[in-house]
């Protein structure tokens, strides 16, 4: 009853070896599709323009049942919102904890921006159009449609993947607008409307703590993570194999993979932006 | 044996709604939301009358806890990390600038347990925990297993359903847990090694703001949200029709929906129990 065929040598010693030969492989197929996606983007801007605009088109505002209720726009915006109101309640409290309320508005301007809009837009994305893309590469995959098209000569991944990397990066800045101005709006309106705070004084500190630098950080940030969970997304679609049932689970691997990746390359950007010291003034 | 006859009633009724594929007329368009919200809630009341009901599937319980963990832990270290170190990056720097330093580790408590500790957990809980049940439900579902089940006069609800949704509660519970732990320790490590926090005054001071009601606050919200990930994860993962594409779909879905619902309620529960403890 051994798995091991007769004649190997050291049947354990080789079997792990395999296996970490094979996540070796693994490793380098996945960069060498990365660098591949990376490389053809200027083709698939050149060759594929309809196809690039028709994705951006369609992950704007999302297929099937998440277009019913308003595409990735209103869910990213959902999203924020409620972080950018989770700011409010828990900061207004901590800092009227201390007596230092007044200075909502720099919780807002500072945590809004640096922390909460950028990472909760990279999750947006990777949720709606990142599991969408991958939902789609799949299902082509698993139809055989990407041999059909590599048959007729495309290159599949000009074609299908760089043209989804543009796309998702495209569309993530208008969308990081959304985000941030969401936050802004909901922790605005209820520190003023539900905790009773003098609008002055909050536009105040707001506007005294809102740096136009860090704003620019901020949307590079999402630019940044945006490309790596476009091209997470994409590979496992991409290399989806094992029937319907497949697809589904590439699409949670792909979820967990790019959630990973967001918070980490998220954290990396900040870090190389704003220093040890953190580029920042309070006295002014 | 009360249970024998009420049993195959509720699938029949409200599980078939969501599969069916409407036309293309305008009226089904506009219902078709409407439905689903209704065969959501019809199956999570199934679920939940069920979970009351003595028979219970311990076997598959401990096998979906085990399923569930061992996809989220990695991913549980991997997020709390990074994000625990971001905020408490942010965080330090605004208390060495007011000369606040010592307090170092009482907003790394406030934090991790208050702040961050809730949302990593409502990444994990529905980005890794949530999609691997729906894939392999919806697995399940496409190779017509519990259609079988049914046949066999077997209540997925009851067999299926029930230990999966109550494994994801205890794991929200157990993951809220470690994503504490980890990110009190990173915390430390990035306070301590990177911006020059004494270690003495960190340890001291993490416990000035953050009290047990706090910890309780925050365990209680971890499962909630374990539950309605669960919820969730079961009806698309049920629910699944048409190809690979539906699978993918109802991935894809699961996430999108157990996001929106898990922050909507955080902000929910954080505004209640803030006013509560205030």
């Amino acid at each position: 009853m051994t798995a091991v065929p007769s004649g190997v040598w050291l049947p354990r010693l080789t079997n792990r070896a395999r296996g970490l030969v094979n996540g070796w492989n693994r490793l380098g197929s996945q960069t060498a599709f990365y660098v591949r996606a990376l490389g053809f983007v200027w083709e698939a801007i050149v060759r594929y323009k309809v196809e690039t605009l028709r994705l951006i088109a369609n992950m704007s505002l999302g297929v099937g049942a998440l277009a019913v209720i308003g595409g990735t726009v209103v869910i990213v915006t959902t999203l924020t919102m409620s972080v950018g109101g989770l700011v409010a309640i828990q900061l207004f409290r901590s800092l009227s904890d201390v007596g230092v309320q007044a200075l909502s508005g720099f919780a807002s301007a500072y945590i809004n921006t640096r922390l909460a809009a950028p990472l909760v837009a990279c999750i947006g994305l990777a949720a709606t159009i990142g599991a969408g893309a991958t939902a789609q590469l799949g299902a082509m995959r698993i139809n055989e449609e990407i041999d059909a098209l590599e048959v007729m000569g495309i290159r599949t991944i000009t074609y299908l993947v760089s043209t989804r990397v543009v796309a998702g990066v495209v569309v993530t800045v208008p969308l990081w607008c959304m985000a941030s101005l969401a936050g802004y709006m909901a922790t605005r309106t209820l520190v003023i409307f539900a905790y009773g705070q003098a609008p002055g004084v909050y536009d105040h500190y707001f506007h005294t703590y809102l740096q136009p630098t860090d704003l620019i950080w901020s949307m590079l940030q999402v630019i940044g993570t945006a490309t790596s969970i476009m091209l997470v997304h994409t590979y496992y679609g991409f290399n989806a194999s094992g029937g319907p049932a497949g697809v589904g689970e590439a699409v949670g691997r792909a979820v967990r993979a790019s959630l990973v990746v967001a918070v980490a390359v998220t954290l990396a950007v900040a870090m190389a932006a704003y220093g040890v010291s953190g580029d920042f003034n309070l006295s002014g | 044996m009360v249970a024998t006859e009420a049993r195959p009633a509720p699938p029949a009724t409200s599980l078939p709604i969501g599969g069916t594929k409407g036309t293309k007329l305008r009226p089904e368009t506009y219902t078709k939301p409407l439905r689903e919200v209704g065969s959501f809630f019809a199956l999570s009341l199934d679920i939940l009358v069920q979970m009351v009901r003595p028979p219970f599937a311990w076997r598959e319980f401990i096998h979906q806890s085990w399923f569930v963990a061992r996809v989220t832990i990695f991913p549980t270290f991997m997020v709390s990390i990074p994000f625990n170190a971001f905020a408490v990056f942010i965080i330090n720097i605004l208390l060495v600038e007011i000369g606040a330093a010592d307090a170092s580790g009482t907003g790394a408590a406030l934090a991790c347990v208050v702040y961050i500790g809730p949302i990593s957990t409502v990444l994990v809980v529905a980005g890794c925990g949530a999609t691997a049940m729906c894939a392999e439900l919806g697995a399940r579902t496409i190779r017509e297993e519990i259609d079988a089940m049914r046949v066999m006069g077997i209540n997925p609800v009851q067999r299926l359903l029930v230990p999966r949704v109550l494994a994801l509660m205890v794991n929200g519970l157990l993951l809220n847990a470690i994503n504490t732990i980890v990110g009190l320790v990173t915390s430390f490590f990035f306070s301590v090694g990177f911006q020059h926090v004494n270690p003495g005054s960190y340890a001291a001071s993490l416990t000035l703001l953050v009290g047990v009601t706090e910890v309780v606050v925050a365990f209680a919200k971890a499962t909630v949200f374990g539950v309605i990930a669960g919820l969730i994860a079961c009806y698309k993962g049920i629910t699944v029709g048409g190809g690979p594409q539906g699978v993918g779909n109802a991935v894809n879905e699961t996430v999108v929906y157990t996001f929106m619902a898990l922050f909507v309620i955080n902000v929910v529960l954080t505004a209640v129990t803030t006013k509560a403890t205030m």
